[in-house]
């Protein structure tokens, strides 16, 4: 019988990452990654002034 | 004979037991207390008192959260070039739950933040970064399955303090820029009962981070706010009052291109559209990265990040500040109406008069 085997958050990096891993045999068989957060930068992007980009995509990731 | 050192170390508690077992010496441990004192507007006579406050401390319990954000806070704690002893300050916290920084992961990594939450009820300080989506029940930010408003609920509700570091924490930042698709909203609006200390900026200074603790250790309290909850001793100010470039702007010498004469030269950057005349912090003062330099002594004009919503209110961030009226303000200065800029704006058209008697008014910039 396969098990499903979550892990959330996964840490030490950044950017809120699932994991979710169905086991089979102690085989993984099927396995799924997710990011967990949104936050829509490329919709709030639309129609500012395209010098200001860089400052609003400089702010996907800190890291 | 035993040096002070050796008596010191000896005697101490908490904190200050692990600052001295680091190798900072008495002398520059107290040399921190004074410049601490320095940032929190205190007199020199403080640096006593915040000594041995943190000589005494208990090691206080922190949790991090971190919701719609990009870990650029994270970074500010933890990017010292060389150990610091804001630093070992802020190390002396025992950090109990950093998604970005902790060894456990999954349940384990929750079952951290549970403990803390249920055996320290009421004691401990949570710190967030990144802002709170409510749209569409919060999908927008989940970590091990539940939605950072959730979360927050819980753990925000049952510290003694919640601080917001950084700009979409205290106020929604670039999640809550328009048009907001995810409904973010900063931390006390998302818990108007909760008490909440705001550290603005993006990201926020972690030298005022560290102060804020060291208020905390040596009064046992939050320092004083304004209206938007942040401290007044990091916040109390406008840039441009302390700017290094202010003669520049008194005099009339601005900016006009990347790369003119005037950058060259270390002019004014009003006119490439510094947004410091409306932003209250301590940058000029405090700078960053252990004091080096601040965005505009780097040459790039202020974008107005300690303020809040300043992703709309600021922007574009090239244009020069807007509503403040340009050359040939001699007509239009008493119809400056209300707005954020009020106050500079005042600033700026007493300043743009006094150029225009001195004859050097230019009516080709005046293009906005
Ligand atoms: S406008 Fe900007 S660069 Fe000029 S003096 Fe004010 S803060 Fe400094």
């Amino acid at each position: 019988m396969a098990k499903r085997i979550t892990v959330d958050p996964i840490t030490r990096i950044e950017g809120h990452l699932r994991i979710d891993c169905e086991v089979d045999g102690g085989k993984v068989t099927h396995a799924w990654s997710s990011g967990q957060m949104w936050r829509g930068i490329e919709v709030i992007l639309k129609g500012r002034d395209p010098r200001d980009a860089w400052l609003f995509t400089q702010r996907f990731c800190g890291v | 004979m035993r040096d002070e050192d050796e008596i010191v170390r000896e005697s101490a508690g908490g904190p200050y037991r692990q600052i001295v077992a680091r190798g900072v010496s008495r002398r520059d441990f107290l040399k921190f207390c004074s410049a601490m004192a320095a940032v929190l507007g205190l007199s020199g006579t403080f640096a006593g008192k915040i000594a041995e406050a943190i000589e005494k401390a208990e090691r206080p319990i922190l949790v991090w959260l971190e919701f719609q954000d990009c870990a650029g806070n994270t970074e500010a704690l933890l990017r010292a070039t060389k150990p610091t002893i804001a630093e070992i300050v802020l190390d002396v916290l025992s950090v109990d739950y950093h998604e970005t920084i902790m060894a456990p992961a999954g349940k384990q990594a929750e079952k951290s933040l549970e403990d803390v939450v249920k055996n320290h009820k009421g004691k401990y300080i949570a710190c967030v970064e990144g802002s709170i989506p409510l749209k569409d029940n919060g999908v927008y930010c989940c970590v091990g399955g539940r939605s950072a408003i959730d979360i927050a609920k819980e753990v925000c509700g049952n510290a003694l303090a919640t601080i917001a570091v950084g700009t979409c924490a205290t106020s929604g930042g670039i999640p809550a820029a328009a048009p907001n698709p995810t409904g973010a909203i900063g931390v006390k609006q998302a818990l108007p009962n909760v008490t909440v200390l705001n550290l603005t900026g993006c990201p926020m200074n972690v030298e005022n981070l560290t102060a804020t603790v060291v208020h905390f250790l040596t009064f046992g309290g939050l320092p004083a706010t304004d209206s938007i909850g942040r401290p007044l001793f990091a916040y109390g100010e406008r840039i441009h009052d302390h700017c290094e470039r202010r003669a520049h702007y008194d005099a009339g010498q601005f900016v006009k291109q990347w790369g003119d004469e005037g950058h060259r030269q270390g002019w004014c950057l009003y006119e490439m559209g510094c947004k410091g005349p409306e932003t209250f912090g301590n940058c000029p003062v405090v700078k960053y990265n252990e004091g080096t330099s601040w965005p505009v002594q780097a040459g790039h004009g202020c974008i107005g990040c300690f303020q809040p919503e300043f992703w709309d209110k600021m922007t574009p961030f090239y244009r020069r500040l807007p509503k403040v009226p340009g050359f040939g303000v001699e007509v239009t200065a008493d119809k400056i109406g209300a707005g954020v800029a009020a106050v500079a704006a005042v600033g700026v058209a007493a300043h743009r008069i006094a150029r225009a008697i001195r004859g050097k008014q230019d009516k080709k910039e005046d293009t906005e």
